[in-house]
This record gives structure tokens, C-alpha cells and sequence, in this order.
């Protein structure tokens, strides 16, 4: 029962065992079913094969190799889209001018689902890694666009009346009032994008790659090794968890002076 | 006649807000000479337009008719001379308090005598030793004192108070009533304080300006001719408050016809 004692009362149980009991549950289940035959294992492999190929995997270096072709991919594609974003929405939430000159565009390009770009992109850029890198750009771009601009917009009035009160200029008052308060929200926004750029890479590889985590996914469907396909899932998922575990610690070291509002919200 | 520091004169100031159903007056014909080193605090109902004559000292806002001088100086906008608290702390949570009240330093200020400065009015305020704590980890009456420090660290002629202590517990409010006076009779600057605590205009002010509400104007100044620290609980210190209370009650049942 969710009260507030709970969490002072068992914080190891809380913290560390709490969200282990329904994987741990789901795990057993399935290797009870594959024990007892219910499950193919040319379809669904048990739990324990699973993590034998995993080990394999690992130990040959097979499985980091790929990810780290596609983790590349990420940081450029992400690094791209998120600089871009962050540029173009903290523009935008400072001239309403350009935000009206350019709201069509956005509000026409945004509802865009990222993968329905991947032909375009193959079509204009060709195979290679540009196609993957700008997939993942546009799909990082989008959140921290948003997330920028409400960040600036979301600047309390009040806050900069004090900046024109102590007689700071526009540009001390742009740095020191209104890029610290939009950062929360920029963090969210990149936080986002990180998540849809690793999903945006996976996509991108499984219609159009020779390397990478995706494109291991597809290939091991070819040769039938369903073994291998199930490593590439969880470690997609087990990546894009860490990739989100050092974002959220990041934002913790930078943004100290916001834990408060966090801590009472969790 | 010399233009001495914080001498404050607001002449035949008005000031309309415009709304789309047409424009709303807030102040009419407010006339207040404020003398060097004064202490005026401007009690009114909430809406009486207070806040606004302060915004309109503070170069906030403009006035819509007459003007403001400070020393002889035409007011056109919000400048270091005149500091100003609001009821809300409005420090930037961001900022450890130290960098918060540096924040109200000028720009040209050499760094290391910046440092010793915002040190000085860091122990002003009684915060020495909280310079590396952020707003989130001070009590609200913490939080007023560093925005008072803010205020006070480039050395204004003049402080405004807009309800500083509105927000602030009873006994908190009393305390930081001490430490204001205090203050000003060290800094020896002109206040002007703003509230609707009538005891607490009493308790610090030369002078009480009285204000009506629609559209606010400046119904009464009353002077406070006590010696400090003042009693709240001396008869004269209540004849004067039931002096102001007056001006607030009785005339409305007058209007009631009783």
C-alpha cells in the first residue's frame, strides 16, 4: 500500500527488491513453461538458454561490438538533434517572432513518426551511416525543441523583474535568470530524446544495416537463432535503461538545487 | 536647495491600467514628499493601489499622469538606488544565498571587494554561515532576510518594501519587524514600507500614510511622534493605532448611515 512511512521504514526493500519481484516472477514462469515443454524452443527459448547465449556472446565480444556500432550512431545522431533542438527552441522562446514564423512548420513536421522518415532518408542520403545519423537526429530533435522553449517561456515574471530592478542587461539577464530556469525542463526534454534515439537506431538497423545491435536481430531471424534475437531485445532494453540511469545521475550533479521540488513529487 | 540622498517626492501621480472594457484607475492625485532618512509606511486595504505607488517608485511601472522625483531626479525606470522586497522572496533557487545577494551587486564591482560586501550583509542579516545553502534549505524568514540583503548590497537610497513579512508567521513577522528597524537605523536610508498591518506601520514608521481604496489616494498621513524602541502596548502607541483604525472603520459605517 503506497504510504509515505513505507519508503523511510524499508528503503533497501523499497529500492532494490520491490522492482525485482514482477522481472523475477515473469523469468520463472517462462522457464517453468519451457521446462515442461509448453514452449518451442525454435519459437521461445527458456530464460536459461537465453542468458547462456548471452554469455557467449559476451565472451566473444560479438555482442559489444554491435552495440557499440550502434551506441555511436546514437551519440552523433543525438548530439546533432540535440543541439539543434536546444538551440532552436531556446531561439524561439525568446522571439515570439520567430516562434509565430515557424510554428506551421514545426506543428506540420512534428507529428511525424521518426521511422516514417527511414525511406526518405535511404531514398536522399543512401545506405550508409548519414541515413542512420539523421533518423536518430530528427527523432532526438523534437523533445528538446519542445522542452527548450517551454523551458524559456516558463521563466517566472517575477524572477526577471528582480534582474531589471538590480539593472542587469538583457544578455546577463538571458544567462543567469532564464537559461538556469528552463534547464529542468531542457533535462527532461533531453532525457526524451536520448530514449527516442535509441529506439530511433534499433529501427533504423532493422530495415537498413550490415552492423549493429538491429541489424543482429534481423540477420539472427534469417538463421533462425531465436536465442540470439531475445539477447538483442533485452539488450536494447538493458542499454537504453543504463543510457537513462546516467542522464537522471547527470542531472542530479547539475541541477542540486532543484532535488527538492523532485524528492516531494516522487 | 540641495538635492540631498534619499529625499523622495511624488507629485500629482495617477495611474490607469488599460482593460479591454476601458481603463481602470488605480491611483489619483497622490501627493508624498519623503525625507532623507524617513521611515513612511503606507497602510490600505488590499487594491487600494499601494503596491502600484510602490511599482511606480520601484521605475516598475510608469506613471500615467505627474511625476516622481528622487533627489530632484525625474524617476524613468528601475535603477540600483532604489532597492527593493517584495512579499515573496524571489530568489533564484538556483543561486546558493551568497550568489543571491551578489546577484544585487553592480556589475562593476571589483571581485574581492565584492566578496568582503555580500560577507558584511550576509552577518547584516544574521545569515552568516548560511552563504552556501540554497532558498529550498532556508526557512521563509530566512529567505526574506537574504533578499533583504540583496536588496541592501548596493547600498540603494532608498528601500522599498512591498508587505515583506505578509507571508511570514506571526512571530517571525515580529522578529523581522526588529531586525528592519535595526537595519535602517544602522544604513540610516529612506523606507518606504508598504503593508496592511496597521500595528506594524505604527511600530516602524515617522509617518503613517493612510490610503482609500477606488481609485487609491492618499486619505491622511498621520505622524508617529514616539521614541524607539516603541511599546506596542504603551497608550500612546495604541492611541495612534486606534487613530488609523478609525480612518478605516468609522467612515465606512458613516456611509452604512448608522
Amino acid at each position: 500500500m503506497p504510504s509515505p512511512g513505507n519508503n523511510r521504514r524499508f528503503p533497501f526493500f523499497n529500492r532494490l527488491v520491490l522492482p525485482l519481484i514482477v522481472p523475477a516472477l515473469i523469468l520463472l514462469v517462462w522457464q517453468v513453461l519451457s521446462d515442461r515443454g509448453f514452449l518451442r524452443p525454435s519459437i521461445l527459448p527458456s530464460p536459461l538458454a537465453v542468458t547462456r547465449t548471452f554469455q557467449g556472446m559476451a565472451a566473444s565480444g560479438d555482442l559489444f561490438s554491435q552495440l557499440k556500432v550502434s551506441l555511436i550512431r546514437v551519440f552523433e545522431g543525438f548530439g546533432i538533434g540535440a543541439a539543434l533542438g536546444t538551440l532552436l527552441g531556446l531561439a524561439m522562446g525568446l522571439s515570439p517572432r520567430l516562434d509565430r514564423a515557424l510554428t506551421l512548420m514545426t506543428g506540420l513536421l512534428r507529428p511525424i513518426p521518426t521511422i516514417a522518415w527511414i525511406p526518405v532518408l535511404i531514398l536522399w542520403m543512401g545506405i550508409d551511416e548519414g541515413s542512420k545519423v539523421t533518423v536518430i537526429a530528427v527523432g532526438a530533435f523534437w523533445p528538446v525543441l519542445l522542452s527548450a522553449l517551454q523551458g524559456v517561456r516558463g521563466t517566472d515574471p517575477k524572477y526577471l523583474e528582480v534582474a531589471r530592478i538590480l539593472e542587469k542587461g538583457r544578455w546577463e539577464a538571458l544567462i543567469r535568470v532564464v537559461l538556469p530556469s528552463a534547464l529542468p525542463s531542457l533535462f527532461t526534454g533531453l532525457r526524451v530524446g536520448l530514449g527516442i534515439a535509441w529506439a530511433s537506431v534499433v529501427g533504423a538497423e532493422l530495415i537498413a544495416a550490415s552492423s549493429g545491435i538491429g541489424y543482429m536481430i534481423m540477420y539472427a531471424r534469417e538463421v533462425s537463432q531465436p536465442d540470439v534475437m531475445l539477447v538483442g531485445i533485452v539488450s536494447i532494453g538493458l542499454t537504453g535503461l543504463l543510457m537513462d540511469f546516467l542522464v537522471v545521475q547527470l542531472e542530479r550533479r547539475l541541477l542540486k538545487w532543484n532535488q527538492a521540488g523532485k524528492e516531494s513529487q516522487a | 536647495m540641495k538635492a540631498s540622498r534619499g529625499s523622495l517626492k511624488v507629485k500629482g501621480v495617477a495611474k490607469s491600467f488599460a482593460l479591454p472594457q476601458g481603463d481602470l484607475r488605480v491611483l489619483e492625485r497622490i501627493d508624498l514628499e519623503v525625507g532623507p532618512g524617513e521611515f513612511v509606511a503606507l497602510v490600505g486595504k488590499s487594491g487600494c493601489g499601494k503596491s502600484t505607488l510602490l511599482r511606480l517608485i520601484g521605475g516598475l511601472e510608469a506613471a500615467t499622469e505627474g511625476e516622481i522625483l528622487l533627489r530632484e531626479k525625474r524617476i524613468t525606470g528601475p535603477g540600483l538606488e532604489r532597492g527593493m522586497v517584495f512579499q515573496e522572496p524571489r530568489l533564484f533557487p538556483w543561486m546558493t544565498t551568497r550568489e543571491n545577494i551578489a546577484f544585487g551587486l553592480r556589475d562593476s564591482t571589483e571581485k574581492r571587494e565584492a566578496g568582503e560586501t555580500v560577507e558584511k550583509y550576509l552577518a547584516l542579516v544574521g545569515l552568516a554561515g548560511f552563504g552556501d545553502a540554497y532558498p529550498h534549505q532556508l526557512s521563509g524568514g530566512m529567505q526574506q532576510r537574504a533578499a533583504l540583503a540583496r536588496a541592501l548590497v548596493s547600498r540603494p537610497e532608498v528601500l522599498l518594501l512591498d508587505e515583506p513579512f505578509g507571508a511570514l508567521d506571526a512571530l517571525t513577522r515580529i522578529q523581522m519587524q526588529l531586525e528592519i528597524q535595526r537595519i535602517w537605523r544602522e544604513s540610516r536610508g529612506t523606507v518606504l514600507l508598504v503593508t496592511h498591518d496597521i500595528d506594524e506601520a505604527v511600530f516602524l514608521g515617522d509617518r503613517v500614510a493612510v490610503m482609500s481604496e477606488g481609485p487609491g489616494t492618499l486619505r491622511k498621513i498621520i505622524p508617529v511622534p514616539l521614541s524607539r524602541p516603541r511599546d506596542r502596548s504603551s497608550a500612546s502607541f495604541v492611541k495612534i493605532r486606534k487613530k488609523i483604525y478609525n480612518e478605516f472603520f468609522n467612515s465606512s459605517r458613516k456611509i452604512k448611515g448608522v
